[in-house]
């Protein structure tokens, strides 16, 4: 019979301490090389279906990167990016952060992840360093020395009702989403938005959030009941699937449909099969009309030379919110002074800093922002309305 | 009312169909050859994706199963005689050795075409009056075509001599090689046909999901379910077990919403391998 390979204990202690003093000895060394730089601990999603994301907001992010390093760095300091793992279960990425922080020397942390990461990342980061969440988001965590980036449902809402709900009309809604915390909170704001337009909703479900879903039934059953319009608050695959079987069951001829997290990526993968009477509201689309769109992607464009196009087909608003998070963090270190929780929540009321589509401002730890509703024409977002300075609800103290 | 039922029946036996399409590459190399292959969705992601490649090139949509054929015909000979030929009645091996390979295949995916979403345009658009129901004209040609495919390979299994072969091979191996069998040859002529199969329902769901490297880990479990409700190594019990697997997933949805449909199948699929391990129907 053969031995087997299991370690005594003796010998597996042995290995792990000596591991551990190698591990040990490596990162002291480098952090000290790297006393002059400023780094930037940045959670993008690496691996797993959301990792559609990454190309886009990493070449974002490299860009702001090369855009603050040759305005003098953050504190006189150069930025470095440390990029981790944001597609992991939210205790893999808790992990990753307090590495980041004790063997990185990171100063601030930035991610675009789902919300089960994100509340994981609050939990570990606990104010130590500020932590700056990019992507869309539901209102309403005011932890100390975290920050909000992305579109609120609130502000989504605001130029769906105005832009698009009142003037036609719009009584009936049917909403569908994806079943855990983002969807189900967006559609309580949207709730309170149908009550005040006087209409009715006709019909609410949520299909499960990371298992194949078949949308078949659920069109049968909207189709039976003939909405006004149909909010969806399906993300990634389920949001194609859902509205190319909305497309082929030849129901968008009268009913509207808006998405809450429809960008470049998602479109492109519903096809023109699919996107007919499709609208989506957020606060950045690539073929938005405007100065400061323009200058962002002219500089995507210098920096990025023949890959460009290629690459920007894969910057949507969640792509250029990394951009915005390494801005904001040279505006925040830069007015604060320091990453202590207290002068950054400070600091951060009333902080103008950089996006992609011009300056935003901070208010109560949320971004008050220009939002764009777009109707899709085949591939492309076509942007039928704007409102500026739409401000986010938040209630978060300083 | 009647037209909402009508509506919902079409769509369970569209449910029914398709799933049975996407385990017939499954059924075969695990019911006929013991492989639990866990790269089954990534041969379902390379279909779609030659799908993609003739949609982008403008060709007709038709000349994806051919390049289909090809594609992971050859890379299932290849994988069949550098690996799996040594694994064989090894199930557990089998089961590392796939799914190490669906990862290879899913990152050479991702370095060849991206991460992106492709979608496929339909080669069949609007929809076709079914007693008075508009229904998607593909979705009714996938049921057509997947119950014709179901049919005459239930016929040409049960009836032909290749058929007859592969039986003796599953049966007893030693005494079909022993009686001049080439039971190498059979074994990878079985392999790479479930491979094919299972690009070919790739091919089919192509126009109708997102393309993506990812896109095989939604097919591989559901499709693994079939297969054990089912009951191995017959196409009567991969149809049994779509329909009880598919046809309950369909019918809750229909009536209640997405989620229960969901809970149901994990359910029955924990039921059955708990008090019925050998599926519905059992061969022999």
């Amino acid at each position: 019979m053969r031995k087997p390979m299991v370690p005594t204990r003796r010998q597996f202690l042995g290995y792990s301490s000596s591991a551990l003093v190698g591990l040990a000895a490596f990162p002291s060394s480098r952090a000290k090389a790297d006393a002059a730089e400023f780094k930037v601990g940045m959670f993008l999603p690496q691996g797993g279906p959301a990792s559609i994301f990454l190309a886009g907001g990493r070449a974002c992010a490299e860009l702001a990167v090369d855009e603050v390093n040759a305005g003098g760095g953050i504190s006189g300091r150069k930025v470095r990016l440390v990029f981790a793992d944001g597609g992991v279960a939210p205790a893999e990425a808790a992990k990753s952060a307090i590495r980041l922080i004790l063997d990185e020397r990171v100063e601030i942390i930035t991610g675009s992840h789902d919300g089960g990461v994100r509340e994981a990342l609050v939990s570990a980061i606990k104010g130590k360093v500020p932590y700056v969440f990019s992507p869309v988001t539901e209102n309403g965590n005011c932890s100390a020395n975290t920050y909000y980036l992305g579109e609120t449902a609130q502000q989504q809402n605001e130029i769906i009702f105005d832009a698009l709900v009142k003037p036609r009309n719009l009584k009936s809604f049917y909403l569908v989403g994806n079943d855990y915390s983002w969807p189900r909170a967006v559609n309580e704001n949207s709730k309170k938005f149908i009550a005040e337009s006087g209409g009715k909703i006709v019909g609410e479900e949520y299909v499960p959030f990371g298992t194949p879903n078949r949308f078949e039934e659920i069109v049968t059953r909207i189709k039976s009941v003939n909405p006004d319009v149909i909010l969806i608050t399906l993300v990634g695959g389920d949001n194609v699937t859902f509205n190319r079987t909305f497309g082929a069951f030849g129901t968008d001829g009268r009913i509207l449909r808006v998405g809450y997290l429809l960008e470049e990526q998602t479109l492109a993968g519903i096809g023109a099969d699919g996107s007919r009477n499709l609208f989506s509201a957020l606060g950045y689309f690539s073929t938005a009309p405007g100065g400061a769109g323009d200058q962002f992607k002219q500089a995507f464009s210098a920096k990025f030379g023949e890959t460009s196009p290629q690459l920007f087909a894969q910057v949507g608003t969640i792509g250029v919110d990394s951009y915005a998070a390494v801005h904001f963090a040279r505006a925040l270190i830069a007015k604060a002074g320091s990453t202590k929780a207290r002068d950054c929540m400070a600091a951060s009321e009333g902080l103008s800093f950089t996006t992609a589509t011009g300056p935003a401002v901070m208010m109560h730890r949320y971004v008050n922002r220009t939002m764009y509703l777009a109707e899709c024409k085949g591939t492309t977002f076509s942007v039928v309305a704007t409102k500026e300075g739409v401000r986010n609800e938040s209630s978060c103290k300083t | 009312m009647q037209d909402l039922i009508a509506a919902q029946t079409i769509n369970l036996i569209y449910a029914v169909t398709l799933l049975a399409v996407l385990s017939l590459g499954l059924a075969v190399i695990f019911g006929l050859l013991g492989v639990l292959n866990l790269a089954h969705g990534e041969f379902i992601m390379l279909g779609a994706y030659c799908a993609v490649v003739v949609r982008q090139n403008g060709w007709p949509f038709l000349t994806a199963i051919p390049l289909a054929i090809l594609v992971c015909g050859s890379i299932g000979y290849v994988i069949e005689v550098l690996i799996m030929r040594r694994l064989y009645r090894r199930t557990f091996d089998t089961l590392v050795a796939t799914w190490g390979l669906s990862l290879l295949l899913r990152k050479s995916a991702e370095a060849v075409f991206g991460l992106t979403y492709r979608s496929v345009e339909t080669p069949l658009p609007g929809t076709i009056d079914v007693f008075g129901v508009p229904y998607p004209a593909y979705r009714l040609a996938v049921i057509g075509l997947g119950a014709t495919a179901i049919f005459v390979l239930a016929i040409w299994y049960g009836n032909s001599r290749t058929g007859l072969r592969i039986r003796a091979m599953t049966g007893n191996p030693e005494l079909a090689q022993s009686l001049g069998l080439s039971v190498k040859r059979l074994a990878a002529g079985t392999f790479v046909t479930g491979t094919c199969l299972a690009a070919l329902s790739g091919v089919m769901i192509a126009p109708l999901v997102p393309v993506f490297p990812y896109m095989g880990l939604d097919y591989v479990l559901r499709t693994f379910f079939v297969i054990v409700v089912g009951g191995l190594g017959s196409v009567i019990g991969l149809v049994y077990g779509a329909l009880a697997i598919g046809g309950l997933d369909s019918a809750v949805s229909a009536f209640s919403n997405g989620t229960y449909g969901y809970l149901s199948v994990i359910v029955l699929a924990i039921a059955f391998l708990w008090l019925r391990p050998r599926g519905i129907h059992v061969r022999g």
